[in-house]
């Protein structure tokens, strides 16, 4: 059974439109990761769940009960912030106790219950010190610990990483993956990072402007991306996208006219006129050094030596960007084209209105 | 600091045996905090200027109040006190008996301001920092309207007022004003720094189910603390110095009259004892500095450091 599920939720901003009408059903125990560009309005969203913003129109319920007029307290959901929030003039200990303090919670049952959350986070030194002392990391894990005192049904992050530096975040993520199978309850997260959602997730749900652009697990989200947004959002770096027309199509192949990169004959069921314009996609990773199905000839701007990737950046003959990714070292130099190539299974196509087409 | 340690050791390894690295008795101090002695020398020069002109009519008023009062009058005139004394301290209690109850009262009078102020200013401050309703634009506008009038302006205004409401010849009929003109400005100095107070803070409150009471108690009083004091030092001394006006013209009983009021007993028939009055100005000054200094251990400056990452 579903634990939250939204329904036509819907939510303005005087006359401003930010969310468009979402449907979507989370079950128990799922680590869901709302993920899209900076202002499509996953924050937003995350905050209507929580109750710190009123719903414009739709359903939002939890465990069967909608909580619409509900404050945030009696939703079952605990949150953590962004900026941590921390009180500042309390103790560690306060912190994490202070949830329970406006529940009037017995002493004795308190003490138990902060003292097992700092145990979990690793906080135990550090409960009599103030936020200020503390580390950036330590801070996050208060903020999570402030959260995990309540036993809440449902935790909602948003970005609660974004603040911390590269090592760290790393750090943190791999902490709330074990957080969450230790504690087994249902994680909603909110993240402009792909790394983070496709990493943590188990299930993601890529926002643009408003609308859920797709709903699926990272892996369907990477090998079948319904559109070109998702395509161009989820992976790093991002696909490749060459402008095409269809010239013929068969039934069982396309055959699609790239202008001076020459002719791709795709194997796609797909019934689209000749003459409409089509997007085809190519992960950079996806490229081989040397010929293959289809070949082309790029001439590298910039090369980035990562030891175990090379990465060649490229402008095609119509002046997209075009990046390759590579294993190893091979032997590439900086303005000397060289000749890459890619399978056709691996392609991605993309209709006028931007919907892939398999 | 470490700096200092890195650039003398850059120099003793360019030019190993010639120098030896020279102590500098500044060096504790970051770059930016040092200054050449003559930097110095002007610094402390303007400020003693500044201090000056700011003190000589304090300097002058005490050395008057150590003066015999034969003295005052001496011409050429002399601003060193010439066999001075501090009788003018003891002498004064007798030639005006009222004059501990006329400090005790401006004491009380600007303690009970201070404590309606503070009382009625912190909750409002945190209304109009938090909460956007209709008209709270037009209020502040309106507030910032009303401390644009003087006391002065209104006083017959106001006289009928405290006629009518029966307050005149009371305590109340200088605290009622003095809280009331006191209070606009004070919103607007708490307000801009609850402002100041990150809202995450509110939000993580009320998802953790405190009230908005509950919170304002419990997470932004504290935090506004050093903003609270502020308030209360100004409106403490606001109160002190305001309520001559409003003593003179709503009060003509001796037992309520404020200090500044109550020096009028050293105006004599024929002379007035100066010496006498400037010392029982700075006994009054007194309880100001007492209260100042009581309520400045609560500035503590960086008191948010550690709610968000900024």
């Amino acid at each position: 059974m579903s634990q939250l599920s939204l329904k036509r939720l819907e939510k303005s901003f005087n006359e401003a439109k930010i969310i468009k009408g979402i449907d979507l059903d989370v079950t128990e125990g799922q680590f869901v990761v709302f993920v899209g560009p900076s202002g499509c309005g996953k924050s937003t969203l995350l905050r209507m769940i929580a109750g710190l913003e009123d719903v414009t129109e739709g359903e939002i319920s939890i465990s069967g009960k909608v909580v619409n007029d509900l404050p945030p307290v009696e939703r079952g959901i605990a949150m953590v912030f962004q900026s941590y929030a921390l009180y500042p003039h309390m103790t560690v200990y306060e912190n994490i106790a202070f949830p329970l303090r406006v529940e009037k919670l017995p002493k004795a049952e308190l003490d138990k219950r902060v003292q097992a959350a700092a145990k979990v986070l690793q906080l135990e030194p550090r409960l009599q010190h103030r936020p200020g002392q503390l580390s950036g990391g330590q801070r996050q894990r208060v903020a999570i610990g402030r959260a995990i005192v309540r036993q809440p049904k449902i935790f909602l992050f948003d970005e609660p990483l974004s603040n911390l530096d590269a090592a760290l975040r790393s750090e943190m993520r791999i902490e709330l993956m074990e957080l969450h199978k230790r504690l087994g309850s249902t994680m909603i997260y909110v993240t402009h990072d792909q790394v983070e959602a496709m990493t943590m997730a188990d299930k993601i749900v890529v926002l643009d402007a408003g609308l859920i652009s797709q709903v699926g697990s990272p892996l369907e989200l990477y090998h079948r991306p319904d559109n070109l947004f998702v395509a161009g959002f989820i992976g790093s770096p991002r696909m490749n996208f060459m402008n095409g027309t269809v010239t013929s199509s068969n039934g069982t192949s396309l055959v699609i006219d790239l202008g001076t990169l020459g002719t791709l004959d795709l194997p796609r069921s797909s019934k689209i006129g000749a003459g409409q314009s089509v997007t085809v996609g190519i992960r950079p990773e996806h490229l081989k050094l040397g010929a293959g199905d289809f070949t082309l000839a790029i001439t590298p701007r910039i090369i980035e030596h990562l030891g175990i990737h090379t990465v060649l950046y490229a402008n095609l003959p119509a002046g997209e960007n075009f990046i390759g990714l590579f294993e190893g070292d091979p032997k590439v130099e900086e303005a000397v084209a060289v000749e890459i190539g890619f399978a056709l299974d691996q392609v991605h196509l993309f209709d006028q209105a931007g919907l892939a087409v398999y | 600091m470490s700096d200092v340690a890195r650039t003398t050791e850059v120099a003793a390894a360019d030019s190993p045996a010639i120098v030896k690295p020279r102590k500098r008795a500044r060096s504790t101090k970051a770059m930016i905090d040092r200054y050449s002695w003559y930097e110095l020398v002007g610094i402390y020069a303007g400020m003693a200027l500044f201090l000056f002109f700011v003190l000589a009519p304090f300097i002058e008023g005490f050395l008057v109040s150590l003066k015999p009062l034969g003295l005052l009058f001496s011409t050429p005139y002399s601003f060193l006190p010439v066999n001075g004394s501090f009788d003018a301290y003891f002498t004064m209690w007798q030639s005006v008996p009222a004059l501990g109850m006329h400090i005790f009262n401006s004491f009380f009078i600007s303690s009970v301001v201070t404590l309606i102020v503070v009382i009625i200013v912190v909750p409002a401050s945190y209304a109009f920092a938090r909460f956007q309703f209709p008209g709270n634009g037009l209020m502040l506008a309106g507030f910032l309207a009303v401390n644009m009038f003087s006391g002065a302006v209104l006083l017959i205004p106001l006289f009928r007022l405290m006629r009518t409401l029966g307050l005149l010849n009371t305590y109340w009929a200088m605290i009622v004003p003095g809280a009331a003109f006191l209070i606009p400005s004070s919103i607007f100095l708490l307000r801009t720094y609850m402002m100041r107070i990150p809202k995450e803070l509110d939000e993580a409150a009320w998802v953790d189910g405190a009230s908005r009471l509950y919170t304002l108690r419990r997470v932004i009083l504290p935090l506004a603390m050093p903003g609270i004091v502020v308030v209360a030092i100004m409106t403490f001394i606001g109160a002190y110095a305001q309520q001559f006006i409003f003593a003179l013209t709503f009060n003509s009983k001796t037992e309520f009259m404020p200090l500044p009021v109550g020096l009028f007993a050293f105006f004599g028939k024929q002379e007035v004892v100066w010496n006498e009055l400037m010392a029982a100005s700075f006994v009054g000054i007194l309880p100001v500095m007492i209260v100042i200094i009581f309520l400045q251990r609560y500035l503590v400056a960086g008191l948010t450091a550690g709610a968000v990452k900024q």
